[in-house]
C-alpha cells in the first residue's frame, strides 16, 4: 500500500499514515460535518496497513479543537488501535493537549482507562495557543 | 420591514456588550462562516486561550443541535431544500464573562425531550458530568435522539455556571426553546 495523506481543512485535521515509518499524525482541529464518513476513511486506511501485519505504530494525536461528534469518532479510532494492538503490533498514541483546555484533557484520560493493550501518554503542549 | 423596526433591531444588538449574533436559517456552511468570524471576534473581546474555547466550542454544539433538532417554525420554509432550521444565535460580554445563548423552534415531542434532558443536566456536578459523557459515547447513538445529547453535555461541561433554559410556546403548535451557556 502506499502512504496515506490527507490535507487539512478549516474543519479537518492534517492526516498522515507512513506504512514504513510505521506513524500516524492526526494534527489540527476536527468538526467535520460528516463526521463518521471523514473518519471511515481512515479507519480503511488502517484496516489496510494493520492487514499486513506491521510490527509497530506511533501515534501523534494534537487536536487543539475536536467537538463532541468528533469525540465518539476518536474513541472509535483508539478502539480500532487497540484491537491492533492486541493481535500483533506494538502500538504507542502520543496525545499532546494544550494546558488551558482541561475538557480535552479529561477526554483523553477517559479513552485511555478504557485501552487495554496500547500504550497511551498524555502529553501537554509547550504554550497554550491553537496550533 | 419598516427602517424604524430595523433600526430598533440594530439598537438593540449594537450595544457595548454585544461579540456576535445571527439570526436566521442555519446549515453546516453557516455554521463555518459565523464560527471564523466569532473565532475573530473573539480575539479582542476574550480574557484568554480557555475562555476563546470554550465560547467556540458552545456556539459549534449550540449551532449543531439547531441544524439536528431546529424545525422551521412559523417561517417560511425553502422549497425543495432540506428541512431548514431556523435559529437565533447571540454571544454578548458582561463583566468579564461570555453569555452563549442560542434559540430555535422544535415541536411538541422535540420540547419535551429537551425539558427533560436540561432539568436532569442543571443538576449534574463537573464530575457527574465527565461520567455521563463517558458513558453516553459508549452508547450508539439511536435515531429517537439523533446524537445522543452529547452535545448539551459538552456544553453543560463548558459552561462555569450551570445552563439556563426555556421554552415557550409560539401559539402555533411549535415552541420556542431557548438556552444560555455562561464562560
Amino acid at each position: 500500500m502506499t502512504q496515506f495523506t490527507q490535507a487539512a481543512t478549516s474543519r479537518t485535521p492534517y492526516i498522515h499514515l507512513n506504512d514504513v515509518a510505521g506513524t500516524l499524525e492526526i494534527t489540527g482541529e476536527s468538526y467535520p460535518e460528516d463526521v463518521r464518513r471523514f473518519y471511515a476513511t481512515l479507519s480503511e486506511q488502517l484496516a489496510v496497513f494493520f492487514a499486513s501485519k506491521p510490527t509497530q505504530l506511533l501515534v501523534t494525536i494534537h487536536l487543539s479543537y475536536f467537538n463532541s461528534g468528533s469525540a465518539r469518532a476518536l474513541m472509535e479510532l483508539l478502539d480500532q488501535l487497540d484491537e491492533a494492538a492486541a493481535r500483533n503490533t506494538d502500538i504507542s498514541i502520543n496525545w499532546y493537549c494544550d494546558p488551558d483546555d482541561d475538557i480535552t484533557r479529561e477526554f483523553a484520560e477517559d479513552i485511555a482507562m478504557d485501552i487495554q493493550t496500547a500504550k497511551v501518554n498524555i502529553l501537554e503542549t509547550d504554550d497554550g495557543k491553537d496550533g | 420591514m419598516e427602517f424604524e423596526r430595523f433600526f430598533k433591531f440594530s439598537q438593540l444588538l449594537l450595544r457595548g456588550e454585544f461579540v456576535l449574533s445571527y439570526s436566521g436559517y442555519v446549515s453546516e456552511d453557516i455554521l463555518e462562516a459565523v464560527g471564523d468570524t466569532l473565532r475573530q471576534r473573539l480575539e479582542t473581546h476574550a480574557r484568554d486561550g480557555r475562555q476563546v474555547r470554550n465560547v467556540f466550542s458552545i456556539f459549534v454544539e449550540l449551532m449543531q443541535n439547531i441544524i439536528r433538532y431546529g424545525v422551521d417554525g412559523p417561517q417560511p420554509g425553502l422549497r425543495g431544500a432540506e428541512k431548514p432550521s431556523f435559529g437565533i444565535v447571540m454571544v454578548s460580554e458582561n463583566d468579564g464573562k461570555m453569555d452563549v445563548i442560542a434559540g430555535n423552534f422544535v415541536n411538541h415531542e422535540e420540547a419535551d425531550m429537551l425539558k427533560g434532558k436540561m432539568t436532569f443536566l442543571q443538576t449534574q456536578t463537573p464530575d457527574a458530568l465527565r461520567e455521563l459523557y463517558r458513558e453516553r459515547l459508549r452508547d450508539m447513538p439511536d435515531n429517537t435522539s439523533k446524537g445522543a445529547s452529547l452535545g448539551l453535555i459538552e456544553i453543560a461541561r463548558r459552561s462555569t455556571l450551570p445552563l439556563s433554559y426555556e421554552i415557550t410556546p409560539t401559539g402555533d403548535g411549535h415552541y420556542f426553546f431557548m438556552i444560555k451557556a455562561t464562560v
